[in-house]
């Protein structure tokens, strides 16, 4: 679901709120006699109701950042921001890490108890983490990859946004702006104007 | 919780109470969402001269192990009175009966609201924090915790919030007061899903005759609108005038 939206055609709905008189089988909404409500705070417009906070929940094809939390014998413990364990079987990769490291990887699947088992990672250079919403990231990477493109070049850095809301900051370049930048991104994220703001931002920090 | 006693003060007389509302006059409220930076929601309340803070963490990992449901999030809550907030023997160690009563009512009216089935295994907490108290902190705790809830993204099915009747020489009225609280002759605080009208909480002191329990009800329920009003402009200022840090004003 990697939409951004204009909020000048959107409000801002209640939990509880009433979206639709018929019942209609929106995300994050509940249909009760035979009416649709929604269940957060959100951006609704037309039938779609995205949520403005929430916890992150895994889906299969996530790409993540995750940091290894446990070395197992047969894998890895992951923490992925969310409520659940999530594993990286030893099978699924060439390298070897240690507790503390991070990693880029895709979620494979995702069990009737939410636990979740990892597949496809690679080791993040060293850098920061810098932990938001998970709900923000799609704004924090932009149409097209509009805004992540150019928050790494006005800054420098190595970015990966995982969809989990853990955001990796590396590289040679000023990570202490991407980090400010993308702070200012997640508290605005439901605003438009954002990108030719935060453009405006990362300019006038780089003549600094 | 009626007193005895020739010192009694006059609840109401002229048409007014002893703060100058009429019968159905609610408080001064006050809500400011997300003033916490370490929980994932919360919110502040002044209601009266009641001052509460309410922070939510989840969903989380449910800790201890065996507390864990595989259906549903386990919703726990904590109402906690500060050894200053007036009500209370200072320094008393241990929640009293009385905060875990109110910690256990207010879980309750939560677990009906909370759509707790998206998140099995794990646990969701809720704080309320009394910092100062003046009569009716329960409702105010639950106002306060729905803002929360609803600042952290926990999905609901209703934004709840909760107001208290009283009987003052022999009138219904809405929202007592302290004084009221301890003088009157009866004290109900109720908890409504203004969605739907269902009851969330409700507890009553006193004596109350079924007419006056049916005024009362609905003294509470014509309350709830301007209480909810209150709820929702407190959730969209956090979006209005979005912030980088979550702090606190009290002005």
């Amino acid at each position: 679901m990697f939409v951004v939206i204009d909020v000048a055609e959107n409000r801002i709905v209640m939990p509880g709120e009433l979206l639709s008189d018929k019942p209609e089988r929106i995300a994050y909404a509940f249909v009760d006699k035979g009416k649709t409500y929604s269940t957060v705070v959100g951006l609704y417009s037309e039938g779609k109701l995205v949520p403005l906070e929430g916890p992150y929940e895994p889906l299969p094809e996530d790409l993540i950042v995750g940091i290894i939390s446990e070395v197992k014998f047969s894998g890895y413990a992951v923490a992925i921001n969310a409520a659940y364990v999530s594993f990286l079987s030893s099978r699924e990769i060439r390298e070897r890490y240690e507790m503390g490291d991070a990693i880029f990887a895709r979620i494979d699947r995702v069990d009737e108890v939410k636990s979740v088992e990892l597949v496809d990672a690679k080791k993040l250079p060293m850098g920061r983490l810098v932990k938001v919403s998970s709900v923000k990231i799609p704004r924090i990477i932009g149409k097209k990859n509009s805004m992540i493109d150019m928050l790494k070049s006005a800054t420098g850095c190595e970015i990966f946004a995982g969809r989990n809301g853990y955001v990796w900051v590396t590289g040679n370049g000023n990570q202490v702006l991407a980090e400010k930048a993308i702070r200012m991104i997640e508290t605005q994220a439901h605003t438009s104007g954002l990108t030719d703001r935060v453009a405006a931002y990362l300019k006038s920090q780089k003549s600094n | 919780m009626g007193a005895t006693g020739t010192d009694k003060p006059k609840l109401y007389s002229d048409g007014k109470r002893v703060d100058g509302r009429p019968l159905d006059g609610l408080r001064n409220i006050k809500i400011e969402s997300r003033v916490l930076n370490d929980a994932d929601g919360s919110a502040y309340i002044e209601w009266g001269k009641n001052k509460i803070l309410a922070g939510v963490y989840g969903p989380s990992e449910c800790i201890p192990r065996h507390d864990q449901s595989l259906y549903r999030a386990i919703i726990k809550c904590r109402y906690n009175m500060a050894p200053f907030s007036g009500m209370e023997e200072h320094g008393r160690s241990g929640p009293s009966r009385r905060s875990k009563e109110l910690s256990k009512v207010i879980k309750e009216a939560f677990e009906n609201v909370i759509i707790s089935e998206n998140f099995p295994k794990t646990q969701i907490e809720i704080f309320v924090e009394v910092l100062q108290s003046d009569g009716g902190t329960r409702c105010a705790a639950v106002t306060a915790a729905a803002v929360a809830l609803a600042d952290a993204g926990i999905p609901m099915k209703d934004l709840i919030c909760a107001v208290a009747v009283c009987k003052i020489d022999g009138h219904m009225a809405v929202d007592p007061g302290k004084e009221e609280d301890n003088f009157g002759e009866s004290d109900m605080p109720i908890a409504f899903s203004p969605r739907t009208g269902d009851i969330l909480l409700f507890q009553m002191d006193g004596l109350l005759t079924r007419e006056e329990l049916a005024e009362g009800m609905q003294l509470a329920r014509n309350a709830t609108e301007r209480i909810r009003k209150i709820q929702v402009d407190a959730i969209h200022k956090v979006y209005a005038e979005p912030k980088e840090e979550r702090f606190l004003v009290i002005k």
